[in-house]
Parts: C-alpha cells; structure tokens; sequence
C-alpha cells in the first residue's frame, strides 16, 4: 500500500520538463511543453490543410477543413443566434485543443489537462469572456442588470455564480481526467497485461472527447445564457 | 483507519450520480422513442445534463483521493 501511494503522489507532481536558460533559468512545467507541441501540430495542420485553397474545391484537403470549420461554424449558430461569428474562433479552438490534450495520453505523453494549473487557466478564460461579452453586448448598465434578472432577490446567487463557474468548469475537466488517470495507474498495478486495453479506450479516448465536448458546450451555453 | 473510512463515506457520492444519470438515459430513451426526429437535441440536452449530474461523484472522488494521499 505504502508503495503504491508513494508512486502514485510521485506521478502527481507536475514535473519540469526543460530550463530556459536565460535570468537564472525559467522551468517549463511539462504541461506547457506538450501543449507547445500541441499548438504546433494544430498550426500545422491547418497550413497543410489551407494550402493552395481554391473557390470550387477539388481536392481532399480542403473539403476537410471545410467540413471541420463548418462544424464549429454550426454548432455557434445554433446555439448563439446571431452573434456566433465573434465567438466560433475561440470556441473551435478551445474544444480542438482540449480534444488534442486528452487524447495525448494515448501517444505516452502526460495529457496538460492532468495539470490543475492549465484547467484554471481555461476556465479563467471562459469566464472573462462570459461576462466580457455580457458587457459588451448590453453595456455597463445592461451588463449589471443582468445580474438582476429573472427576479431582483436572485442576486446573490447571480454574483456567487461568477465564482463557482469557472470553479466547477476547471475541476469538472481536471477531475474527470485526473480520475481517468489515477484508476488506469491502479489497473496497471493489479493486473498489467491485456485488461488496460478496454479501460484505455475508455478513460483516454471517450471520456477525453466528452470532456473536451462538454468544456466547449456549457462555456456556449452560459454564453448563450448572458448574451440574449 | 479513519481517513479510509472517511475517503469511503466520500465516494459515496458516486451513488447519487449514478442514479441521476441512469434516470436520465432512461427519460431520453423514452423520448427518442417517442421522437426520432428529435433525437439529436435530446442526446445534445442528455450530454449536457449528465455531465453536470457527473461532477458530483468527480467532487466526491478527489475529496477521497486528497484524504488518502494528500494527509
């Protein structure tokens, strides 16, 4: 037992991964070396699949890409009204890199999103834009007002959401990975041939998309909610 | 001993998730079956709802994880 906790703790830290050697050397944690990589590949990706783009498509390429923005681009509308032009880049790019993240536990590497640091950070970002965009959309006045609304008395519990959103966006997401995570490292220890199989696609393939769906789709919804 | 027992006691909150979500699926399978032109915004709504039901046994299961590994 003693064993098995001392190595599950060690597999919790977030480990640097490289120094920057400059002022006495930066540590990069290695969630932000892989969602470098991740960044990269997605760059690269999307330059090889608007190369040479045409105005009747013949190749396969940008039948992808076009499919995939129209994607996005859909699912914005449908859920935003609209206003879903400002809003479908950020959106596409958050659910492309969080489907990225969670699937790069299955190519060995730690998925970021195991990394509490990062899901802070994302849930921190969706909610400036829920209520930047609430802001910006009815005004100050408007903007406050909605904090009223539906009835005057629900108030407080308008302006404790401010706080338990991102909360719950950023443990929800970490949770379900970390959880994914930690009960794959016991299967191992029990019984590491063929049984992990099953269980891997679970826990990195399904419950990783799912994740990365659900992110995307209640920071649409409470979007949704305040821009209306 | 105590803290297993009280890493156990939080775990329990799995229970009220899986019944949520069990009930869940059972209600958007009735209402697929009902409307199968309806299906994608039910299981759109079906995603949604369980994962909002999920997070509670998530809460419960780092609450027991924190306790056994992190005291």
């Amino acid at each position: 037992m003693e064993d098995i906790k001392a190595e599950l703790v060690a597999q919790l830290q977030n480990k640097t991964a490289f120094e920057i050697p400059i002022f006495g050397g930066i540590a990069i944690p290695q969630s932000v070396a892989v969602s470098w990589g991740i960044i990269i590949l997605l760059t690269a990706l999307a330059i090889f699949l608007t190369r040479g783009m045409q105005l009747r498509p013949t190749g396969k390429r940008q039948m992808i890409a076009e499919w995939l923005v129209g994607f996005i681009n859909d699912f914005c509308k449908d859920s935003l009204g609209h206003h879903w032009r400002t809003f479908a880049p950020y959106l596409g790019s958050v659910g492309l890199y969080l489907a990225c993240a969670n699937l790069s536990g299955l190519f060995g590497v730690t998925p970021p999103t195991k990394d509490l640091n990062v899901t802070a950070g994302l849930a921190l970002m969706s909610v400036v834009l829920i209520y930047g965009a609430s802001f910006r959309v009815h005004g100050l006045g408007g903007g406050l007002k909605k904090f009223a609304e539906p009835v005057a008395i629900v108030a407080p519990l308008n302006i404790l959401e401010i706080g338990i959103r991102p909360l719950s966006l950023c443990m929800r997401l970490f949770g379900n990975i970390f959880a994914g995570f930690v009960i794959m490292e016991l299967i191992k220890m029990v019984i590491p041939v063929v049984l992990p199989i099953p269980f891997s696609l679970y826990f990195d393939v399904f419950d990783g998309m799912i994740q990365a769906v659900v992110f995307v789709f209640l920071t649409t919804l409470f979007l949704a909610e305040s821009i209306e | 001993m105590g803290i297993a027992i009280g890493a156990g006691i939080a775990v329990l909150t799995g229970l009220g998730a899986g019944v949520g979500i069990g009930l869940a699926t059972a209600k958007s399978s009735e209402a697929i079956a009902r409307q199968p032109e309806a299906a994608g915004q039910i299981s759109k709504n079906l995603i949604l709802g369980c994962a909002l039901a999920e997070a509670t046994a998530i809460y419960g299961f780092l609450i027991a994880i924190l306790l056994i590994f992190m005291s």
